[in-house]
């Protein structure tokens, strides 16, 4: 279970305090329960799921993670640049302490990755498909609960796009997925409710339709 | 009020670092797409910890001595470079002994024990901005990456030494130290100002981004003053009581100390003040990254 309770969110600029991203958003997220993020360009989706995984702490308000919560894949980032795949891949099975499995692990995500001999070359020279293959054969490596995704797929190509799609389903019934996505097909696919996010506040929906149905609606025509 | 702020900071940080393995293990259901389950029971806090440092401390290493061409090799190159121009003009200018010491021993003493502070404190200072990507795993805190780069940076710079030190050795100077725990005291304290130093200057040029260059203004001067090359015991009064306010001073002094005790001292020596300055920034800076922690990583 996930409790987001009263959160505010606001960066710091050049020029001193940003206007706020998040003005109060609460919700709580079931166990086992997979929820699609939606909102326009801006509206604090990143932001939220970064607040979820952790990488970022509210300025106000709290959040419980009473599971094992990924860290946010996708444009997050999570990837050392200068360091190879595999030298990253090690650095995250360390640091989750499996220093004695090591090698087992790594081979696995090298397999589920596929990308070659480009698994042996410094990320910073990956496309963005390749960024984004690596960083989900990363986290599908770890035992979470809840897995949070940032558009994660949407810069993979169709065989990856398949791929993900068999592991995320894979996952039902024993963990969920917290997923922004732009693609209305790739929500409605895995996730059943859904919060719209919309002038820094949160709506919540039980069925994710019904949510891309509000998000919708105050798209001008 | 303000403890009572500071101590709920810190349980929720320490939340945070346990909140991956805590509670929930689903039911265990054969996986599909070949990648392995079963993960290690909860870790404790300092276990966390440790395996990040672990996992840092070799990507740290890796970057720093292969990440270039040959970068190990040029590891060497700066602090060399200054010793043998520096012994070049020296001999130019016909001086044998300074303080009463074998000028190399003197030069190579003082080069090495600047270096392990200068060194130090450059590479903490863009520690965290180098390791921005890994905060995305709330395990890694920036102070993490601080502590770890330091602890590198100053075993780097001990082989460095002992190699410049084993050079002039078969060159047939005395390279072996009269009091080595003096050596060692001397060092530590140098090495803990860098540490001091790189904790507070990371959080300083993350927060505000013209840290960098004021910091790089202020290195200059600091290697000129203290006593790399140039003896402070030759500064005339009243100068000299301003500049043995530097803890660095101390800290060559010490250095150089232990390895003859003929070495003419500053009569101002005392290694209680080096390490007091060394207290005081360590302090200071651990301070600066707890109460900045949360604003460190924010992208």
């Amino acid at each position: 279970m996930i409790v987001v309770d009263d959160v505010h969110k606001r960066y710091l600029t050049d020029h001193g305090q940003g206007p706020w991203v998040l003005q109060g958003v609460s919700f709580t997220i079931p166990p086992g329960l997979s929820v699609g993020v939606v909102g326009r360009n801006g509206a604090g989706k990143s932001t939220l799921l970064r607040l979820i995984g952790g990488t970022d702490m509210p300025n106000r308000g709290r959040i419980e993670r009473h599971c094992r919560v990924s860290w946010p894949m996708g444009f997050g980032g999570g990837l050392q640049g200068s360091l190879t795949g595999r030298q990253n891949a090690k650095f995250v099975c360390r640091i989750h302490g499996h220093e004695n499995e090591l090698n087992e692990r790594v081979a696995q995500i090298a397999a589920f990755a596929e990308i070659g001999d480009y698994f042996d070359e410094p990320v910073k020279t990956y496309s963005s498909g390749m960024r984004s293959r690596l960083q989900f054969a990363l986290s599908l490596a770890f035992d979470f609960d809840v897995y949070i995704s940032d558009e994660v797929t949407s810069t993979g190509d169709a065989a990856f796009k398949k791929k993900a799609a068999d592991a995320f389903k894979s996952l039902t019934g024993r963990s969920s997925l917290i997923m922004v996505s732009h693609g209305e097909g790739t929500l409605k696919e895995f996730c059943s409710a859904g919060i719209w996010l919309h002038e820094g506040r949160a709506q919540w929906f039980d069925a994710i339709d019904d949510a891309l149905r509000a998000y919708k609606e105050t798209i001008p025509k | 009020m303000r403890a009572r702020k500071l101590r709920r900071r810190a349980t929720k940080a320490q939340n945070n670092k346990m909140s991956s393995v805590s509670e929930g293990h689903g039911p265990d259901i054969p996986v599909q797409h070949g990648l392995r389950r079963g993960d290690a029971a909860a870790r404790s806090p300092l276990a966390v910890t440790l395996s990040v440092w672990r996992a840092l401390m070799l990507r740290e290493a890796l970057t720093r001595l292969f990440s270039k061409r040959a970068a190990w090799a040029w590891l060497m190159a700066e602090p060399l470079f200054h010793i043998s121009y520096m012994l070049a003009i020296f001999t130019g200018l016909r001086a044998r002994t300074m303080g009463g010491i074998d000028i190399v021993i003197w030069l190579i003493s003082g080069m090495c024990a600047f270096f392990i502070f200068r060194r130090t404190a450059n590479q903490l200072e863009h520690a965290i901005d180098a390791n921005m990507a890994l905060f995305a795993y709330r395990q890694v805190k920036p102070v993490d990456t601080v502590i770890v780069r330091g602890v590198l940076e100053g075993i780097l710079m001990l082989v460095v030494s002992l190699i410049i030190f084993g050079a002039a050795g078969l060159w047939g100077h005395d390279i072996l130290p009269d009091a080595p725990l003096m050596v060692a005291a001397g060092v530590l304290g140098l090495w803990l100002i860098g540490l001091g130093w790189g904790l507070i200057t990371s959080v300083l040029t993350s927060l505000i981004s013209e840290m960098s260059m004021l910091l790089g203004f202020v290195m200059m001067p600091l290697f000129l003053l203290s006593g790399v090359f140039m003896p402070v015991s030759s500064i005339p009064q009243p100068y000299r009581d301003w500049v043995v306010l530097n803890p660095i001073v101390h800290g060559l002094e010490a250095v150089r100390l232990g390895f003859t005790p003929y070495y003419h001292a500053i009569p101002e020596f005392d290694l209680g003040y080096l390490f007091l300055w060394a207290l005081g920034m360590n302090f200071m800076g651990l301070v600066l990254q707890r109460r900045f922690a949360e604003r460190l990583v924010q992208q």
